[in-house]
């Protein structure tokens, strides 16, 4: 029977019929789903699950066990093969012996992501095929062959899904999962890298390239539909939306289509043959022009004047964001010249819905609880990526900057080495911390910079759906191991000032903040208080005889509250009874139900 | 078809686009897919979820295109309109959930100016599905409330076996009969919206 399954699924479910013995990864959307597809599937415990630690941890543990001729995918998102980028370009000289997936998902838009940037770029750059889904249905049988693919070259494939094939569903027919059978680590020469070493293979890789791009010319993934010789070129989910736009205007006899799945190492022969049979090409891609570069270079290569290649380079599409179905239709329709209608009605201006910090989210009563200890004092407060980025948004408005994993705690030094009157903060969440804030904790002491670090400790990695991380020391095999506390860390790094504070107890959280700020060097403040999406509501608060001041509602912006009559009311199916409210009502008039 | 599923993030609009989609393919036995919202939004944005079922390639909904929306909230059914075809049908939960902007004074919830928008664009089906859910035990069976709904307005092309076997596929064991009797009470109360 088919299974409905969403795109995560569908490579999941493609990985267990290739038999892939060990899965590890780090969560990100939209890749998460992935590695917990896997997990959820692995009742019998044959496959070895893990999250680890960040991308690179993964993709090492992924890499040894290929060594060792076990079948191996590695799951991340775009920004987390940044982190698992030294182990990638490394491993494309020393090779793989078992079937190694190094599963990518990008995210135009971007919808959930720091950057737009292109993974199919460091498949070129690290010389390593990408294969580029269209749909859950391709994605599924891309990850069996990617597989195969990876055995056969020796070296690992590159799956580069994006948001709205992760996130779309589809019907698919599954296998019975494969059983792959492997030998072990065999010691040999070839697994330790040396200059010479990578020299000799620099040259194998860059005479392996032509070979994998003629496989490339032949694959079903790739296609050449109609005689038209006006052509429109597409890859990834692009040339699935693409597809229904031609059909929904009825113009397949007028144009000839190139589909491109498999789209590094470029199919230059299937390129050539597309140029010979066009005399123009609209490219349609999200991201960056990566088939359009590859169709230029090819017209170039084959000595071809008479094909005008239209796309990103030219600036007829968009540079940045999606290529939704409403765009797609509009630049093919301009592109042929054809006059079309849009029917649906003008949008009508309403309150914008902003995500927010939950209704008794911990984060809200910790940011606030620095942004009163810090009042009137010249503060700087860097941010990191995790539910807490939304402590940016008013009124708590606590968040100065926010770049990449790990940032803030490295950020706040350099603010500090030159603002040296300036208090500077770095808020982390404990799984953050554990994949890459211990690092610049330690730089912090060695250097002797003087930052208030506060560790968000929900014990979960909430934002990408509650993962276990280790300071939980629950592991996607069911296991329990020693929890790794953060307090601990940071005593073990010799931060001077470590305390761990309650951020639901205000003013004791308040002073705790206050002290660390005074001490003069590098404080650490653990807010420990679970995400309320793996506890339980203690309670609900309600209003009496509100007078209507919106102190709280200004103050902290819990979305439970809401105005009536112009007084304060509270949501009961949203209050979580963090009793933050109750705190800082000047009349007390907020009381537990 | 296609349909469009809109709400606020931890409303449950997932289970409703799954139940549908699978409920469709085990009608038909053909094309179902879906498209979700997952990630920032859930934390108390918008969200949206299409469900299609044509043999069409890709998963989301063109602007214009929808047969049906089923909307969790009053002001994301208004917000999603535009995706509806020309004609299209539209149940709308009445219940209100002002985002944190109305609050802090930066927007506005315009109640029966969003009705209206509504009404003037669309076929329009106004409920208090929450309160529905609530009598069956609880508020998060909305969803099913108003899966229930629409099948009751004959406004799905899927059995009623189907989607009651897509129920029992997508909840956990003890919430099937809660959800069950919600998706009943949704039929119930759509007799009186035709």
């Amino acid at each position: 029977m088919k299974e409905i399954l969403l795109g995560n699924g569908a490579i999941a479910l493609g990985a267990v019929a290739a038999g892939v013995n060990l899965v590890s990864g780090y969560p990100g959307t939209p890749s998460t789903e992935v590695l917990q597809t896997v997990a959820k599937y692995n009742k019998d415990g044959k496959i070895y699950v893990e999250w680890s630690t960040n991308e690179k941890a993964a993709m090492e543990v992924a890499a040894g066990a290929s060594y060792s001729g076990a079948r191996t995918m590695v799951t991340m998102k775009q920004v987390g093969l940044n982190v698992a980028s030294d182990p990638l370009m490394c491993l494309s000289y020393i090779g793989i012996k078992g079937g190694m997936v190094v599963l990518v998902a990008d995210d135009p838009g971007p919808i959930s992501s720091q950057t737009e940037q292109d993974t199919r770029h460091f498949g070129e750059y690290a010389n390593i095929p990408v294969l580029d889904p269209s749909s859950p249905e391709e994605a599924y049988e891309m990850t069996k062959y990617a597989f195969e693919l990876s055995e056969h070259i020796g070296m690992p494939v590159i799956m580069r899904p994006t948001t709205k094939v992760c996130h779309a569903s589809a019907a698919i027919e599954l296998d019975e999962p494969a059983v792959h059978e492997y030998d072990g680590f065999t010691k040999d020469p070839r697994w330790v890298i040396f200059p010479p070493l990578s020299y000799k293979r620099h040259i194998e890789i860059e005479k392996q390239q032509p070979v994998i791009s003629g496989i490339f010319d032949e694959i079903r993934y790739n296609s050449i539909t109609g005689t038209s010789k006006t052509g429109i070129a597409a890859g990834g989910v692009t040339a699935a939306i693409a597809m229904d736009v031609i059909r929904s205007l009825g113009v397949e006899d007028k144009v000839s289509f190139l589909k491109v799945g498999a789209v590094f190492p470029a199919p230059k022969g299937l390129y050539k043959k597309f140029l010979s049979m066009t005399d123009r090409i609209l490219v349609l891609e999200e991201l960056d022009p990566v088939i359009e570069t590859g169709l230029t270079y090819a017209k170039a290569e084959n000595a071809i004047t008479d094909v005008a290649i239209t796309g990103k380079l030219d600036f007829r599409i968009n540079p940045a964001g999606e290529l939704k179905f409403d765009l797609v239709r509009k630049y093919i329709c301009e592109y042929l010249s054809l006059d079309y209608t849009d029917n649906s009605c003008k949008p009508m201006e309403l309150p914008a819905r902003p995500p927010v910090l939950c209704a008794g989210c911990p984060h809200r009563a910790s940011f606030y609880a620095v942004k009163k200890a810090m009042k009137n004092r010249k503060s700087v407060f860097c941010g990191d990526i995790g539910c807490y980025t939304l402590g940016n948004a008013k009124p708590l408005d606590m968040v100065d900057t926010c770049l990449c994993m790990g940032a803030g705690i490295t950020a706040a030094q350099g603010i500090k080495r030159t603002n040296p009157d300036t208090n500077a903060f770095a808020f982390i969440g404990d799984s953050t911390f554990f994949a890459s804030g211990m690092t610049g904790l330690a730089n912090a002491v060695y250097n002797n910079t003087n930052i208030n670090v506060i560790i968000l400790d929900n014990s979960t990695t909430a934002m990408t759906g509650h993962q276990p991380h280790p300071g939980t020391g629950r592991t996607m095999m069911e296991t329990q191991s020693a929890r790794i506390d953060p307090v601990k860390v940071a005593k073990a790094l010799n931060a001077g000032f470590v305390e761990e504070a309650d951020p639901y107890d205000l003013d004791k959280a308040i002073e705790t903040v206050r002290a660390a700020a005074e001490y003069d060097g590098v404080s650490v403040v653990v807010f420990r208080a679970p995400c309320i999406a793996v506890s339980k509501p203690s309670g609900l608060y309600i209003t009496e005889n509100c007078t209507g001041c919106m102190h709280c509602i200004n103050e902290i912006g819990c979305p439970a509250m809401y105005i009536e009559d112009s007084k304060v009311k509270i949501n009961d199916t949203l209050c979580f009874g963090c009793g933050l409210c109750a705190q800082i009502c000047p009349g007390k008039k907020i009381i537990k139900a | 078809m296609d349909i469009l599923i809109s709400g606020v993030g931890g409303q449950g609009t997932i289970l409703a686009s799954k139940i549908l989609a699978s409920g469709a393919a085990l009608t038909s036995g053909v094309c179902a897919r879906t498209g979700e919202t997952i990630g920032m939004s859930q934390r108390g944005g918008c969200v949206v979820s299409h469900v299609r079922t044509e043999e069409v390639c890709s998963s989301y909904i063109p602007q214009g295109c929808a047969d049906l929306i089923l909307s969790f909230e009053l002001c994301e059914g208004a917000r999603n309109i535009p995706w509806l075809k020309k004609g299209g049908h539209a149940i709308v939960n009445t219940a209100q959930i002002n985002p944190i902007t109305v609050a802090l004074g930066a927007s506005t919830y315009d109640t029966q100016a969003i009705k209206d928008y509504i009404s003037e664009n669309s076929h329009a089906y106004f409920v208090d599905a929450n309160s529905i859910a609530l009598s069956c035990g609880s508020v998060k069976t909305v969803n099913v409330v108003l899966v229930g709904i629409a099948f009751g307005l004959s406004l799905l092309d899927v059995s009623k076996e189907s989607i009651i076997t897509a129920i029992n596929k997508n909840v956990k064991p003890r919430f099937f009969e809660m959800n069950t009797d919600a998706f009943e009470a949704g039929i119930k109360a759509s007799a009186s919206l035709k």
